[in-house]
């Protein structure tokens, strides 16, 4: 087996793994978040754009620097991104016959320098504060694909093959197989995800790698750093120029004079090495080589000035955007209640500076309702996660979401901690309300509280007590909106309002500050969770309220009768 | 097991008239003797070793041979929705679980499975419940959580009131025997929770039994269709507040009821217990009451026939 091959399976083996492992409970010590680090332009562009300097996103300084002695090593190698394009490009992709005129880098060149371009303009913008890493950073990207798109297939498809081979597997030693719950996984935008990725696949047609040769500005980043990188391909003088190794090349980095590299471009995956039948090709480290083997990519300063204005020109519309905070402004100009951000995620402007939309804590996320947000929060907002309590409510004992965030836009928050980072308050909506609007019995939202911040007064005209929320002791948490039984739009709702971001310091200092009092429920030895028993703890709609009428039946417990 | 059988419907009734009429007219005869003939109604062992009782109160009712043939496919509820060991009192016991499951494979049934859809994490209460432990060492016995949606199927209720169809365990619709093997505790919602409100187990949607329907109604139209062939409640202990989940008041009782009549069984159960701190009759928990009178089975327990044993 080829080194590319064993390399690129066991990095997308442990990449994968990382990310399946990403969830809660999350595994102590765990840098689930590894890869998406390793990126040289998360970590460049996320420094610049939030003016901070990172030290979790240093392993992407170090790729970097290794790319002045190995060169884009790293895109032939570790990159899921270049080993899932791989992947496609031989299952989907039918092989393209190639000669030397049509793969070698003179006859590719046309596209090369949009990466270059596209750097510029990402890394023009970050210098504003607008981060688009999103956009380029293949490790974003490629994690997005995986953790929003191709898991919630795999778990629907898992728990199909269950289906279907249930009933014979009760007869084996592995019934117990059988009964294995698999988790539902949905999401919005996974249609345009995969898209992206279909396009990807496409633009294999054209040419293998498509993405990597012109369009990732990671690999620009990298082919910066690796002009002429210590360890390259060297080519000596038994070469017969028979042109082979420039047919195999995936990302046609060889001449049409074999002998001379694009070293920017190159990935090391040593394919012209194993190809050329006069063994003439080495990778190797000689410094005082004549430098005549190189080519490099032609940029005109035109074109560079030109990405440099728009990556500015971009910054300045998505900075100018509604939702955006106002500029110099930590605050959000726009209230949305439903742009509801994960607990612990930093105030508005520097998270959407951090956040690069890799979907890693929606992927993690045990209840599902983190969510990439699709146009809700403008172009400037895409893919950013929000919290979905319709959906599902934020896990009271779960900090999964700051643990797995690769630049700290959600922080990483200890229990106590988390659960003081308010993200909202839950208001009733009395037009929906069972008991508002049509005076019926209905108890829900306060049994399922996990803070006791609904409660139940008799209210005039009514014959049933109502629910009233006392928002100092109300998280945000969602567990009331989730289980609302009112069909379509919640009776109680979780709004923004109240929400605690901090960019550093205590979450319970800064409850305290405000007056709030977030006490968890006594759960007992159980730890009873809500919502995991039945759908209440006790009575629900058939429970009795304090403003019925006082009879015998009332001094009985619950669910007993009058003889 | 076919739910819906009238030739089967039409026999039990038969069966349960003619022993009305036999265990009323033995009364009449001679009561002390052959009342001890006559296959009881119903059994309490009253004893220390949960697993012996277990194998009494089943033996005095006729043996496990009565309820499981040779070939059998077995289904056993048991209550092991809660994180929590045996001396909380929320699940059911182990060793008395244990010596049913064992019963019934001696009496020749082709495989045990022990099924429930329980509430908090699965791997915490199979860990703590101690029934995949103690079951591990009994042959063709498996103890599995059932929550996912594919192992379930429609099944319809034709005398419901609240839906006139459910989503049930599938495995339990293809099994020939249903044993409901609870634990004896109180519920927040349904007063007690013994063998027919356990039965909830077995179902998919329990949301809707706590919001859309009546509880106590909804719960007797699923036990018209889950009806266990025989109820083993363990009352070694008993949750007598705090239930379901408990933390509450325990208090051992050391007894076990066994019985082919889920209704009397549970009834039983309520009149010999301590519930919420105090006593109660058996028709004042409505499912109970509710069962009974939709002909499910019998809570007069003063008219049944019930034996009485100590070991």
């Amino acid at each position: 087996m080829k080194l590319h091959k064993v390399t690129q399976t066991v990095t997308l083996t442990v990449f994968l793994g990382l990310l399946l492992l990403a969830t809660y409970p999350f595994p102590d010590g765990l840098t689930a978040d590894f890869f998406l680090r390793l990126d040289p332009l998360i970590c460049f562009g996320t420094l610049i754009a939030s003016r901070e300097f990172l030290v979790y996103l240093l392993p992407g300084l170090l790729i970097l620097s290794a790319a002045l002695l190995i060169g884009r090593f790293f895109c032939g190698h570790i990159c899921p991104m270049g080993t899932t394009l791989d992947i496609l490009q031989s299952a989907v992709v039918s092989r393209k016959r190639t000669s030397v005129k049509n793969n070698s880098y003179e006859s590719t060149q046309r596209y090369r320098r949009w990466k270059y371009l596209g750097l510029i303009a990402i890394l023009a913008s970050a210098s504003t504060g607008v981060s688009l890493v999103y956009w380029g950073s293949p490790l974003s990207l490629v994690t997005r694909f995986y953790g929003l798109v191709v898991y919630p297939v795999l778990l629907l498809t898992a728990d199909w093959a269950l289906q279907v081979t249930g009933p014979l597997l009760t007869r084996t030693p592995f019934s117990s197989l059988n009964y294995l719950q698999i988790p539902e996984r949905v999401f919005s935008t996974g249609v345009f995800v995969f898209l992206l990725f279909f396009g990807m696949t496409i633009l294999g047609y054209a040419q293998q790698r498509f993405w990597c040769r012109n369009l990732c500005p990671a690999g620009a980043l990298m082919g910066l750093f690796s002009r002429s990188p210590l360890v390259r391909r060297r080519v000596n003088e038994d070469c017969t120029k028979c042109g082979l190794c420039v047919r195999n090349c995936p990302i046609a980095a060889i001449s049409e004079e074999p002998a001379k590299t694009a070293h920017s471009e190159c990935i090391v995956c040593l394919r012209c090495m194993d190809v050329c039948p006069e063994s003439a090709i080495s990778f190797s480290a000689r410094p005082f080589h004549k430098p005549v083997e190189k080519v490099n990519p032609d940029l005109t300063r035109r074109n560079m000035i030109l990405a440099l204005g728009s990556g500015l020109v971009t910054a300045g519309v998505l900075r100018t955007g509604i939702h955006q905070p106002l500029p110099r402004s930590r605050e959000r100009a726009l209230v949305n209640a439903e742009l509801i951000r994960p607990p612990g995620a930093l105030p508005e402007s520097e998270f959407l500076a951090r956040c690069i939309r890799c979907g890693e804590c929606m992927k993690a996320c045990p209840t599902n309702t983190l969510q990439p947000v699709w146009f809700k929060a403008g172009l400037e907002g895409i893919f950013t996660p929000v919290m979905l309590p319709r959906l599902a409510a934020c896990s009271i004992n779960c900090n999964t979401c700051g643990k797995v965030c690769p630049t700290g836009a959600i922080r990483d928050l200890p229990h106590i901690e988390k659960k003081h980072a308010k993200v909202g308050t839950a208001w009733i909506n009395r037009q929906n309300c069972l008991v508002w609007e049509q005076d019926k019995k209905c108890l829900v939202c306060d049994e399922v509280c996990p803070y006791n911040a609904v409660s139940f007064q008799p209210v005039p005209e009514r014959v049933n007590a109502a629910p009233f929320v006392t928002e100092n002791k109300c998280t945000g948490c969602g567990w009331c909106e989730s289980k609302c039984p009112v069909e379509g739009t919640s009776a109680i709702r979780v709004n923004i309002i109240g929400e605690i971001r901090l960019a550093s310091g205590s979450y319970v200092d800064k409850a305290r500050e405000y007056g709030s009092h977030f006490k968890e429920r006594e759960l007992g030895p159980e730890r009873l969770a809500p919502g995991t028993f039945d759908s209440s703890t006790s009575s629900s709609m058939d429970g009795t309220t304090p403003t019925e009428p006082k009879s015998s039946e009332e001094q009985l417990p619950p669910g007993f009768t009058i003889k | 097991m076919p739910f819906s059988s009238d030739r089967r419907e039409l026999l039990k009734k038969g069966l349960a008239a003619t022993a009305t009429i036999l265990s009323g007219g033995s009364l009449l005869l001679n009561p002390r003797e052959s009342g001890a003939e006559a296959l009881p109604d119903l059994v309490v062992v009253n004893g220390g070793d949960p697993a012996a009782i277990t194998r009494a109160a089943v033996d005095a009712l006729g043996g496990m041979g009565r309820f499981v043939k040779p070939g059998n496919k077995v289904v056993i509820k048991p209550n092991m929705s809660f994180s929590s060991g045996p001396a909380a009192a929320s699940n059911t016991h182990p060793a008395v679980l244990g010596e049913v499951a064992r019963m019934c494979i001696q009496a020749g049934a082709s495989k045990v499975a022990v099924l429930d859809n329980v509430l908090h994490t699965p791997e915490e209460c199979l860990a703590l419940s101690q029934i995949p432990a103690t079951c591990a060492a009994i042959p063709k016995t498996t103890v599995n959580v059932v929550k996912s949606k594919r192992l379930y199927r429609e099944v319809k209720v034709p005398s419901g009131r609240q839906f006139k169809s459910m989503e049930a365990v599938a495995e339990v619709l293809d099994s020939d025997v249903l044993i409901a093997v609870p634990v004896g505790k109180t519920h927040s919602a349904s007063g007690v929770s013994l063998s027919m409100k356990g039965m909830m187990g077995l179902i998919y949607d329990r949301t809707s039994f706590h919001g859309r329907y009546d509880l106590h109604d909804a719960i007797v139209d699923m036990v018209t269709v889950l009806k266990p062939h025989l109820v083993v409640i363990d009352g070694t202990r008993i949750l007598s507040t705090g239930g379901p989940g408990g933390p509450g008041k325990i208090i051992p009782l050391n007894l076990v009821i066994a019985s082919a009549d889920m209704v009397a069984a549970d009834a039983q159960m309520v009149a010999l217990g301590t519930w919420f701190n105090r006593k109660f009759e058996p028709g004042q928990v409505k499912h109970i009451r509710l069962a009974a009178e939709r002909g499910l089975g019998r809570m007069d327990l003063q008219k049944l026939n019930v034996r009485n044993i100590k070991i």
